[in-house]
C-alpha cells in the first residue's frame, strides 16, 4: 500500500488541480446549487458519494469488461467506454435519488431537481475517464474519486458562503447573478493557482 | 411485469444496434489511430536526426532502451532516445538525437502540459535549439552553473528537461 | 414559430452558454484558443443534430419511463463515433480537447434540448433547433477563445495579431481569465437586454 502515492492524489485532486477550478469539471451545480449553504453542503456529499462509488463502478467495468489484457471476454471493447460508463452512472444516480428519498425526505425535496442532474455532473464522468487514462488501480481509482468530490465540496462551500454574503452587498444591476458569481469564481481560481507546482 | 418488460426490452434493443454500429465504425478506424501513432513517433526521431532515414530499436529486458538511426547506404549516423521527467505540473517528455560521437544533435519536445506562456515554452525553437552539440553529460542550466539558458520564469520546466537528457544518458552511455 | 425562428433562437435570444448557463464546463476548458473553439463547437453541433434527429424520429417508440437512458444512449453512441473520428483523422485536434470530446454526452444541452425539443417535435423543427443551438454553442466558445487567445497569447488561430513585444497576459489563458470573461460578457449581454427591455 504506497501510502505516498495516495497522499498524492488526495491532496493533487482537492487543491494542487481541483476538478473544479482548476479542470473546469462540474460548472453547473457549482453555479446552480452554490446559493445557500445548506444546499451546498447536501450537495456536496451527495456528490462525494456518487463520485466514490461511480470510479469503483466504472474502474471495475473497464477492467474486467472493456481492457483487452484484463477482461473477461478477451477482446478490445474500450470503444464502448463512454456508453457503459455513462449509463452506469445514470443507473447509480437513480439509484441514490431512491435512497435519499426513502431515508432523508427533507434533504430530498432541498435538492429538487439538482439530485438527477447529477448525472449529466461533468465531475463524475470526468473523473472517471481520467481513472483510466492515468492508469490508476483499484484502490487510486477509489482514492480519486472521493478526493475529487471533496474538492467539489470545498469550492462549493465556499462558493455558498460568498454567495451568500453577496446578497447583501452593492451589486451592479447587470452583474447580479451569474456574473458576479463568475468573477468570484475567477478570484477563487486565482487563489488556487497558488497550489500549482506544489510537489512532495 | 408488462410494464417492465417492454421498456427494458426496447432499451436492450438500442443497445445492440448502438454497439454494432459502434464496432464497425472501430474496425475501419482503429487501424487508421494505430498508424498515426507510429507515424508521429517516426516523425520525432527524424526531427532530432534528419541524417536518418531508417530507425532500428535497440531492446534489453523486453524495453526499447534507444534507436539505432541508418542512412540510406545503412551505415550508422546516430542514436535516438527518449526521457522524461516531471516538471512544473506535468512529465516533459523529451526525444533526443545522439551523433555518432555522441554529441546531441538535435532534441524535440514530445509531450507536455506545462504554464501555457511559461513552461510550455520548451516547445519552442529558440530554447531547444541550444541544445544542439552540446555534451548530454554536462548539460545543467544556468542557475545549476551550466550554460543551458533557462526559459524566462520556467526554471523548473527548463531544469526538467535538461537533467532528464543527461540522466537517462548517462544511464545508456555505456551500452551504446 | 415561424421555421427560421426555431434556427435563430439559438444564437442570442436562448443563447444556451450565456442566457441558459448549460455547456459551461467545455466552454470555459475549450476556450484557450480559437482553433479549439471551432474544433469543440463542430464536434458538439454534430452530436446535437445527430441526436435531435434521432430522438424525434423514434420518440413514439420510447417508453417514458426509460426515456432519459435511451437519450444517453443515443447521445453517447454519437459521442463515441465523434470520438473515433476525430483520434483518426485529426488527431492534434483530438490531443488538445482531450476528455472534453467523451465529456460531450453530459453536455447539458445536448441532454435538455433532447428533452425540451426533439422528443416533441417533428424531425425538420428538431434538425433546425439543433443546428440553431449548436451555432450559438459555437459562437459562445468562440467569442471568449478570442477574447483569452488575443489577451493571453496575442494570436488568433496562431496567426500573429497583436505586435512581438506584447507581454501576454497569461492569467487570461489560465483558468482565472476563463471565468472572469465569462462573468463580465455576461453582464456585459445584461445590460444590452436590460436596454432592450426598457426601450420596448
Amino acid at each position: 500500500m504506497d501510502f505516498s502515492t495516495l497522499f498524492i492524489i488526495i491532496i493533487g485532486s482537492i487543491f494542487i488541480n481541483n476538478f473544479v477550478i482548476a479542470r473546469f469539471l462540474g460548472l453547473c451545480p457549482y453555479i446552480g446549487v452554490s446559493k445557500k449553504m445548506d444546499s451546498a453542503v447536501g450537495m456536496g456529499m451527495a456528490v462525494i458519494f456518487v463520485m466514490t462509488m461511480a470510479s469503483t463502478i466504472t474502474w471495475l467495468i473497464y477492467t474486467f469488461l472493456l481492457n483487452e489484457t484484463t477482461s473477461i471476454f478477451g477482446i478490445d471493447l474500450t470503444f464502448l467506454r463512454t456508453i457503459t460508463f455513462i449509463l452506469s452512472i445514470a443507473v447509480l444516480v437513480q439509484f441514490v435519488e431512491m435512497v435519499i428519498k426513502k431515508m432523508a425526505p427533507e434533504l430530498y425535496k432541498a435538492l429538487g431537481i439538482y439530485l438527477p442532474l447529477i448525472t449529466t455532473n461533468c465531475a463524475v464522468l470526468g473523473v472517471s475517464l481520467l481513472n483510466i487514462n492515468e492508469n490508476y488501480n483499484f484502490i487510486e481509482s477509489i482514492v480519486n474519486g472521493a478526493s475529487a468530490g471533496v474538492g467539489f465540496t470545498l469550492v462549493l462551500v465556499l462558493m455558498a458562503g460568498i454567495r451568500e454574503r453577496l446578497e447583501y452587498a452593492n451589486v451592479p444591476k447587470s452583474m447580479r447573478g451569474m456574473p458576479i458569481s463568475f468573477i468570484v469564481a475567477g478570484c477563487m481560481a486565482l487563489a488556487f493557482l497558488g497550489f500549482s507546482g506544489m510537489k512532495f | 411485469m408488462k410494464e417492465i418488460i417492454r421498456p427494458a426490452l426496447i432499451l436492450l434493443i438500442i443497445c445492440v444496434i448502438a454497439s454494432v454500429i459502434l464496432a464497425i465504425i472501430y474496425k475501419q478506424t482503429a487501424p487508421l489511430i494505430a498508424q498515426n501513432k507510429l507515424m508521429a513517433e517516426e516523425q520525432a526521431r527524424k526531427t532530432v536526426l534528419p541524417e536518418a532515414a531508417v530507425f532500428k530499436p535497440v531492446i534489453e529486458n523486453d524495453q526499447i532502451l534507444y534507436y539505432e538511426g541508418f542512412d540510406t547506404d545503412s551505415s550508422l549516423v546516430g542514436y535516438v532516445f527518449s526521457c522524461f521527467q516531471y516538471g512544473y505540473s506535468s512529465d516533459v517528455k523529451t526525444m533526443v538525437g545522439l551523433t555518432t560521437n555522441l554529441k546531441i544533435s538535435a532534441i524535440t519536445v514530445v509531450s507536455q502540459m506545462e504554464t501555457p506562456g511559461l513552461g510550455a515554452n520548451c516547445t519552442k525553437l529558440g530554447f531547444l535549439n541550444q541544445f544542439s552539440g552540446k555534451d548530454p553529460a554536462e548539460i545543467y542550466v544556468d542557475k545549476d552553473g551550466g550554460d543551458i539558458q533557462s526559459l524566462t520564469g520556467a526554471t523548473i520546466t527548463s531544469r526538467a528537461v535538461t537533467n532528464a537528457i543527461r540522466d537517462t544518458f548517462l544511464k545508456i552511455r555505456d551500452k551504446l | 414559430m415561424k421555421a427560421f425562428q426555431e434556427f435563430t433562437k439559438g444564437i442570442i435570444n436562448e443563447n444556451p452558454v450565456f442566457v441558459m448557463a448549460l455547456g459551461l464546463c467545455p466552454t470555459l476548458a475549450v476556450s484557450t484558443s480559437v482553433s479549439n473553439a471551432i474544433g469543440m463547437g463542430a464536434a458538439a453541433t454534430f452530436v446535437l443534430l445527430c441526436s435531435n434527429i434521432i430522438i424525434s424520429l423514434i420518440k413514439n417508440l420510447i417508453p417514458n419511463k426509460v426515456r432519459i437512458p435511451c437519450f444517453i444512449l443515443v447521445i453517447a453512441s454519437f459521442v463515441t463515433i465523434v470520438d473515433m473520428t476525430m483520434e483518426a483523422y485529426v488527431p492534434p485536434l483530438h490531443k488538445s480537447l482531450g476528455i472534453f470530446i467523451p465529456l460531450i454526452v453530459v453536455n447539458c444541452i445536448i441532454l435538455g434540448r433532447a428533452e425540451a425539443f426533439a422528443s416533441k417535435n417533428g424531425v425538420f423543427k428538431s434538425i433546425l433547433d439543433g443546428l440553431g443551438m449548436g451555432v450559438g454553442f459555437t459562437l459562445a466558445i468562440m467569442v471568449i477563445a478570442l477574447i483569452r487567445e488575443i489577451l493571453g497569447a496575442g494570436t488568433i488561430l496562431d496567426m500573429r495579431i497583436l505586435p512581438a513585444s506584447y507581454k501576454p497576459m497569461i492569467a487570461a489563458i489560465l483558468p482565472p481569465g476563463a471565468f472572469i470573461t465569462i462573468g463580465l460578457l455576461m453582464g456585459l449581454l445584461n445590460i444590452f437586454q436590460n436596454k432592450k427591455k426598457s426601450k420596448a
